[in-house]
C-alpha cells in the first residue's frame, strides 16, 4: 500500500513537473510551426538569443568561480576553529540564499548606487566612471561595472552554498589524519597536504556547490534584470517575450524565441543536474566517513586572519539587507533635494496608496501561496524520499537513482516556462480554474519539492530500520508505529524543510510574475517589481517599494531562523 | 548515469516531436458575435489595466459606494500587456474592462474581436470629448479617457545652445555630439517607443530627403551608439540625465535625451517645486498623439458595471484628475493640464504631430517591427 502510493507521488510529482513544460513547448511548437529541431537551427542564428547565451554562461561561470574563492577560505575558517555563538554566525552567512531575489536586486542597486557606499570609496559599477571607467576605456569592455555588481549579487547570494557544503566536513574531519599525513614523504609540505589530504576529501563538496552555483546563476532573472539593464540573460530573454508567446497567428517572433530559448536552457541545465546528483553522491559518501570518523574537532580560537574574513563575510551578507530597511525610510525632498528620514512610505505602502496592492493584502496572498506550498510539497517530497531511501535498502540503486533525477528536474527549469505551461494549461484545460487564487501556488510546489527532497532524504537514509521493528513489537497501531518509528525522528529536517519551503515560496518570483499578473492576486515579491516599474516622479515610489521589500525579508528570516533553529549542524545536505 | 541521460534523452525527443502532432486545439474562429462569459459573475467589476494606471482608493471607493460594484484590478506591464493578455485569454477572458489600450494597439485589439460594444456613444458626456482624442478612433468598441503627445525629451544642462544646440532635425541626433547619448524604449516592447516608431515613419516620409525612410536613420542612430531598453522606464530613470533618474537607485544616466511625452517636463516640474532641466524637442511630425483608451471586453461578465465604470472614468469630475492621477491630459473639452508648480507651463505643445491613421498601423506594424529590429540589430 505504502509502496503504491509512493509510486503514486513519484509519478504524479514527475508528471506536475514536466507537464506544464511539455504542454508550453507543445503550444510553441504549435503556433510557431517549428519542430525542436529547426527551433534550436534557429537559436544558433539569431544575434540576440547568441548574445544571451554567451552572457549567460559567462556570467554563470565567473560567479561559480568567485564563489568558490571566496567561499572557500569563509568555510574554512568556520569549520576549523571554534567560534562563540556558531549557530547565529552561520544562520547570519546563509541568510542571502533564502533572501528573495527581488530583494537582493533592490540591496545590491543601493550598495552601487552614485553616492552609495562603494561610490564613495572610488568603486562607481553604476555609472562608471573613475577606476571602472577606466578598465572599460581600457578593455573595450562595455559595462564592466554592470557585470562586476551582478557577479557581486550572485557571490552574495550563493555564498552559504560552499559554505554549507564544505564547512561540516572540514570541522567534523579527524585532526589526526593531518597530523598523520605530516609523518609522509607526500605530507610534509603545505602542497603535498593540500593535493593528498584537503583536495580529495573537499574536492567533491566544492564541485558539488560549484554545480549548484552555475545551477542557480545561470537560471537568475530578479537580478539580472535589475543589474545588468543593458544585457538579457536566456531567463529575462524568455521573460520578456515571454507575454505574448503561445498565442495563434500574434507576435509570432515571440514564441520562437522563448521556445528555443528555454530548449536551450533545458538541455543545459540537464547536464548540470546529472553532473550535480553524480558529484553530491560521491561527497555524501566522503562526508559520512568523515564524520563517522570524529567528533567536531576544531581548533581553539581563530587567529588575526580568521576572523577578519568571518567579520567582512558576515557584514558583506549583512549590508545589502540593512541598505533595503534604511531606503524605506529615506525620503527625498523633491524640492530641495535632499533627504529625510521618515515612515511616510511606510504608511502609503501599508495603505495600499498609489493604486498599489495594499502590503497587508501582499502578505496576505504571499501567505496563503507559502502555507498551500508547505501542505502540499512537505508530504511530496517526505514521501518521494522515503521512495529513494527505501528503493536503495533494497539494492535498486538504477531506479532510485532515476526517482532522485526525476525529483531534481524542476532545477532544470526556467521558472518562467513552468509559468508559462500552467498559464496555457489552465486556460486549455480548465478556464474556470483560471480564477482560483492557488494557482500560483503550483509552480511554488514544483519548485521547493527537490529542497525537500535534498534536505530530508540524508536524514531518512539515517533511520534504522530497526526503530520501526522495535516500535512494532511494543505492540503500538501501525500509525503511532509510524509516528514514533520514524516521523518523531524526523522532526527537525520537517521543520528545516518545512520553513525553507515556505521562505523559498515567499520569495519565488520568475513564475509568479508570469501567473500572478493574469490575477490580481500581488504577492509580496511583484509588489516589489510592480512599485519599481512605476515611474517615481513622486519620491515615494521607491521607498514604497522598499518598504514591501523590507517586509519580504523579515517574513523570509523569521521562516529562516526557524529552520536554522532545528538544523542538524554537521549534515552536509548543503541546504 | 547512462539511466539519467536516457531519461532526459527520452522527455527531450518527447518533446521534438510536438512540432509533427498539429495543432493542441483549434483556434475558434470569431466572427466578433458576442462571447459568453468567461468567468462567473460574482458582483465584482475586474479591471484590465497596466501597473502606471494610479486610481487612488478614494476615487475607487467612490464608485463602490455609488454603483454598489466592488472594483479589481489585474495588472500588466503597460499597454502591449493589456493587449497580450486579451490575446492569450481569448477564450476565457478573466476581465470585463480593459483601461489603456492606446492607439498603437487599438485596432488590433478591434480586429481579433477582443472588445464589444459600448452603450456610452450614446452618454451626453460622450459629445464633450475632444476631437483630438476622438482622431484615431470614434466608434463603440473604445472610449478615450486620456491622451498625450509622445516626443523626445532633452536635457538642458546638455543642450546648452552654447557646446550643444538644440537639434533641428533628427538627422542631428546621428552627428557625433549625440554618439552614445541618446536612449529609446523599444517599440517591440514599449508602448512610448512604439509610438515614436510610428511618428518616425511619418517624419521621414514627408521629410525633404526621399532618398532615405525612417529605418534608414534607426540604423544610423543605433551606429551612433543609441541605448535601446525594453521599456519607458529603463530608458527615462535608468539612462536619462535630464529627468527624476538622476535620484533613484540605479540611475546610470549616459542619455541626455529620450522618448517620454511633451509634458513630462510638467510632471518633473509638478513634483519638484516648479523645476525642471528636462524640456521637449516638438520638431513637425517628430510627435505623435497618443489616445489611450478603455473598453469592455469581449466575454466580459459584468457588462453592466464595466458600463457604469467608462461612464465614471469619463465623468468630469474623475476624468479631470487624469494629469494629477496618470501624468495624462484628459480628453474632455475644457479641461487640462493644472498650473500648479508649472505643470502646464513645462508642458510643451506640439508644432505638428504625426499623423497615421490606425488601419495603417495596425497593417504596417509587423512590418515596420521587423525593420526596426534589422536596423537597429
Amino acid at each position: 500500500m505504502i509502496v503504491y502510493s509512493q509510486w503514486i507521488v513519484i509519478i504524479g510529482f514527475t508528471l506536475l513537473t514536466t507537464l506544464p513544460l511539455l504542454y508550453a513547448i507543445l503550444r510553441l511548437t504549435s503556433v510557431t510551426d517549428l519542430t525542436i529541431f529547426q527551433a534550436l537551427t534557429n537559436f544558433f542564428a539569431d544575434d540576440d538569443t547568441i548574445s544571451a547565451l554567451k552572457f549567460t554562461l559567462l556570467e554563470a561561470t565567473f560567479s561559480t568561480a568567485f564563489t568558490l574563492l571566496l567561499g572557500v577560505p569563509v568555510a574554512w575558517y568556520l569549520g576549523r576553529y571554534r567560534w562563540r555563538r556558531i549557530r547565529l554566525l552561520r544562520a547570519l552567512l546563509s541568510i542571502p540564499f533564502v533572501t528573495p531575489s527581488i530583494v537582493v536586486a533592490m540591496g545590491f542597486m543601493m550598495l552601487i548606487d552614485p553616492g552609495g557606499l562603494l561610490d564613495s570609496v572610488g568603486i562607481d559599477l553604476r555609472l562608471e566612471t573613475g577606476i571602472i571607467g577606466k578598465l572599460a576605456a581600457l578593455t573595450g569592455w562595455s559595462n564592466p561595472g554592470h557585470f562586476i555588481a551582478l557577479i557581486a549579487a550572485h557571490v552574495w547570494f550563493n555564498l552559504s552554498l560552499v559554505m554549507r557544503f564544505l564547512e561540516p566536513t572540514i570541522a567534523t574531519m579527524d585532526r589526526t589524519w593531518e597530523e598523520q599525513i605530516r609523518f609522509l614523504p607526500a605530507g610534509r609540505t603545505g602542497f603535498g597536504r593540500v593535493k593528498h589530504l584537503w583536495f580529495p576529501l573537499l574536492a567533491p563538496a566544492a564541485l558539488c556547490a560549484s554545480c549548484l552555483c552555475f545551477i542557480f546563476s545561470f537560471s537568475s532573472f530578479a537580478l539580472v534584470k535589475w543589474l545588468t539593464p543593458n544585457q538579457d540573460n536566456l531567463e529575462t530573454l524568455m521573460a520578456k517575450s515571454g507575454g505574448s508567446a503561445g498565442i495563434y497567428n500574434y507576435r509570432i517572433d515571440t514564441s520562437e524565441v522563448v521556445l528555443s530559448t528555454s530548449l536551450v536552457q533545458l538541455l543545459i541545465l540537464s547536464v548540470a543536474i546529472v553532473l550535480t546528483a553524480r558529484i553530491q553522491k560521491k561527497h555524501s559518501s566522503i562526508h559520512s566517513i568523515v564524520a563517522e570518523n570524529s567528533h567536531q574537532n576544531r581548533d581553539s580560537v581563530g587567529n588575526k586572519f580568521a576572523i577578519m574574513t568571518i567579520t567582512s563575510a558576515t557584514c558583506f551578507a549583512l549590508l545589502p539587507l540593512a541598505l533595503v530597511g534604511i531606503s524605506s525610510l529615506r525620503i527625498r525632498n523633491p524640492r530641495t533635494n535632499d533627504y529625510y528620514y521618515s515612515t511616510e512610505a511606510w504608511i502609503e505602502a501599508w495603505q495600499g496608496n498609489y493604486s498599489a496592492t495594499a502590503i497587508p493584502e501582499a502578505m496576505y496572498n504571499s501567505l496563503i501561496y507559502c502555507i498551500f506550498t508547505l501542505i502540499i510539497a512537505l508530504p511530496l517530497g517526505y514521501m518521494i524520499s522515503s521512495a529513494i531511501a527505501r528503493l536503495e535498502a533494497e539494492n535498486k540503486p538504477k531506479t532510485a537513482q532515476i526517482v532522485e533525477f526525476s525529483s531534481m528536474i524542476p532545477l532544470a527549469l526556467s521558472a518562467v516556462m513552468i509559468g508559462l505551461g500552467i498559464l496555457i494549461g489552465v486556460l486549455q484545460l480548465a478556464p474556470s480554474m483560471f480564477s482560483w487564487m492557488i494557482i500560483p501556488a503550483i509552480p511554488h510546489i514544483i519548485i521547493t519539492t527537490p529542497f525537500v527532497v535534498r534536505i530530508m532524504l540524508p536524514a531518512i537514509r539515517s533511520l534504522e530500520p530497526e526503530y520501526q521493528e522495535q516500535a512494532a513489537l511494543l505492540g503500538l497501531s501501525p500509525l503511532r508505529t509510524w509516528w514514533h518509528s520514524r516521523i518523531a525522528l524526523l522532526r527537525a529536517p520537517m521543520v528545516v524543510s518545512g520553513a525553507l519551503t515556505m521562505a523559498f515560496s515567499l520569495g519565488e518570483f520568475g513564475a509568479s510574475w508570469i501567473l500572478v499578473r493574469s490575477g490580481s492576486w500581488d504577492s509580496l515579491s511583484v509588489l516589489v517589481d510592480q512599485l519599481m516599474g512605476k515611474p517615481k516622479f513622486d519620491p515615494l515610489i521607491q521607498p514604497m517599494a522598499m518598504a514591501a521589500a523590507t517586509t519580504l525579508m523579515i517574513l523570509t528570516f523569521v521562516l529562516f531562523l526557524i529552520a536554522e533553529r532545528f538544523r542538524n549542524v554537521d549534515e552536509g545536505s548543503g541546504f | 548515469m547512462k539511466t539519467k541521460l536516457t531519461f532526459c534523452i527520452l522527455l527531450i525527443v518527447t518533446a521534438s516531436t510536438a512540432g509533427c502532432l498539429g495543432t493542441l486545439e483549434e483556434e475558434i474562429e470569431l466572427n466578433c458575435e458576442v462571447l459568453p462569459a468567461g468567468h462567473e459573475d460574482d458582483g465584482k467589476l475586474r479591471i484590465l489595466s497596466y501597473d502606471v494606471l494610479a486610481l487612488s482608493d478614494s476615487m475607487i471607493d467612490e464608485f463602490t459606494n455609488q454603483t454598489g460594484y466592488e472594483v479589481e484590478f489585474i495588472k500588466t506591464d503597460d499597454a502591449g500587456g493589456i493587449l497580450d493578455q486579451m490575446m492569450l485569454t481569448k477564450n476565457a477572458q478573466q476581465a470585463d474592462l480593459m483601461i489603456g489600450l492606446d492607439n498603437t494597439y487599438l485596432q488590433t485589439a478591434i480586429e481579433n474581436c477582443l472588445l464589444r460594444d459600448t452603450t456610452y456613444t450614446n452618454n451626453e458626456n460622450y459629445q464633450n470629448i475632444s476631437s483630438t482624442a476622438m482622431e484615431p478612433y470614434s466608434g463603440p468598441l473604445a472610449i478615450p479617457f486620456d491622451q498625450g503627445p509622445v516626443c523626445l525629451n532633452f536635457d538642458e544642462d546638455f543642450v546648452d545652445g552654447e557646446n550643444v544646440t538644440e537639434p533641428t532635425s533628427l538627422w542631428d541626433l546621428t552627428t557625433e555630439v549625440w554618439q552614445g547619448k541618446t536612449a529609446f524604449p523599444s517599440p517591440i516592447t514599449s508602448s512610448p517607443g512604439r509610438s515614436f516608431m510610428v511618428a518616425t515613419v511619418d517624419y521621414f516620409a514627408n521629410d525633404a530627403d526621399e532618398t532615405t525612410d525612417a529605418f534608414d536613420w534607426w540604423k544610423a542612430m543605433a551606429d551612433n551608439g543609441a541605448i535601446f531598453t525594453s521599456g519607458w522606464t529603463e530608458a527615462y530613470e535608468t539612462h536619462y540625465t535630464g529627468g527624476y533618474g538622476e535620484y533613484t537607485d540605479g540611475h546610470i544616466g549616459d542619455a541626455h535625451i529620450t522618448v517620454s511625452y511633451c509634458q513630462s517636463p510638467g510632471v518633473e516640474a509638478y513634483y519638484s517645486g516648479n523645476y525642471t532641466h528636462s524640456t521637449s524637442l516638438v520638431l513637425p511630425k517628430s510627435t505623435i498623439q497618443q489616445v489611450e483608451y478603455t473598453g469592455i471586453i469581449n466575454g466580459a461578465a459584468n457588462v453592466i458595471a464595466a458600463e457604469l465604470f467608462i461612464e465614471y472614468l469619463l465623468s468630469p469630475e474623475v476624468n479631470s484628475l487624469m494629469p494629477e492621477n496618470n501624468l495624462m491630459y484628459p480628453v474632455l473639452e475644457g479641461y487640462g493640464l493644472p498650473e500648479t508648480d508649472g505643470y502646464n507651463f513645462h508642458s510643451d505643445i506640439p508644432q505638428e504631430n504625426a499623423n497615421i491613421n490606425i488601419e495603417t498601423i495596425n497593417n504596417e506594424m509587423e512590418n515596420w517591427l521587423e525593420q526596426w529590429q534589422s536596423a537597429t540589430d
